[in-house]
């Protein structure tokens, strides 16, 4: 029972994480969908089945925070190429600040509640 | 489709997945195909090894998981199950005893609303096309049907009759009847359950 609890609590932080890792992965510059899931996969705790972040990448287009743009592979089919829109900027940006103000509180409370 | 230069496993993924994704709309399943389709195909050599390609398969999980990760959430239709939803049920179980109209009123609701998939469609299409009131209907035809009587005439003008429908024929039915009774009524718990 505690150990669902905690499952579904971290799944959904996860959810409510993960597209702003992507939009941050984007930052440097655009990069293309393989990519990004590598890099995303590659972290650890943070995804569990690389397939489902294919859904994400294309509600994250629908919400108008990434565009695409598709180019051609020296291997392969072609590329569909992630960069942030100004709106997917002023997102991450605007999360940033949340992000840091959220973990440094449940930081605290959290040692607290080791510390009692 | 370069479908042909994928790995076997790979490519055995692909449909699975074209498969389970039925019920998404059609331009979101061909955009999903195609991010998978390069992933694979970066992922997995076609000279690899089964075991290779299958570590590359479990990292992206099952099928049907992507698809379900696919499938609209409630905060892009924020009226899964709204008045229209509820409308839509109501006309096809009893719209058709406004003189069959109601039903066709309900059956453009179910056919224009995304709460539910084209499967679903189908199903609240066919059974029963014109919802209680055609199971009513031929519920009183069945009734009306003249029931042969087979009369003896005996000496002295006594006239005997039975009835010529055997035991089982009522009990049949009956049963016919209520199956056509209870299977809209299913189907509208069924589309009102699928849209929540």
């Amino acid at each position: 029972m505690a150990a669902r609890v905690r499952e579904t609590a971290i799944s959904q932080l996860r959810r409510g994480v993960l597209e702003f890792c992507v939009l941050a992965l984007l930052r440097d510059g655009e990069r293309y969908s393989y990519e990004l899931v590598r890099a995303l996969g590659d972290a650890d705790g943070l995804v569990t089945t690389e397939g489902t972040l294919y859904p994400l990448l294309g509600r994250l287009r629908r919400e108008g925070v990434v565009d695409t743009t598709w180019r051609e592979s020296p291997s392969g089919p072609p590329r569909r190429y992630y960069h942030l829109t100004p709106d997917g900027q002023a997102a991450l940006d605007g999360f940033v600040i949340e992000w840091t103000r959220f973990r440094d509180s449940v930081d605290d409370l959290l040692g607290n509640g080791v510390l009692r | 489709m370069t479908t042909d230069t994928l790995h076997p496993l790979a490519a055995d993924y692909l449909q699975r997945l074209r498969r389970a994704g039925r019920g998404l709309p059609r331009g979101r399943l061909r955009e999903l195909l195609a991010e998978i389709e390069g992933h694979l195909s970066e992922a997995i050599d076609p000279s690899a090894s089964d075991a290779q390609a299958l570590t590359v398969l479990d990292k992206l999980g099952e099928p049907e998981a992507i698809i379900a990760a696919d499938t609209p959430d409630p905060d892009e239709l924020p009226a899964r199950r709204g008045t229209k939803e509820w409308a839509a049920i109501i006309l096809l179980l009893f719209g058709g005893f406004i003189l069959g109209l109601g039903w066709f009123a309900g059956l453009i609701l179910l056919w224009n609303s995304r709460a539910w998939t084209t499967r679903e469609k189908w199903i609240g299409t066919l059974v029963i096309p014109g919802g209680l009131a055609t199971s009513v209907l031929i519920g009183l035809i069945a009734i009306g049907a003249p029931t042969k009587k087979i009369c003896h005439a005996f000496a002295g003008g006594v006239q005997h009759c039975t009835n010529a429908t055997g035991q089982s024929t009522p009990i049949l039915g009956v049963a016919v009847f209520a199956v056509l009774v209870l299977a809209p009524i299913a189907t509208s718990v069924y589309l009102a359950r699928r849209a929540a």
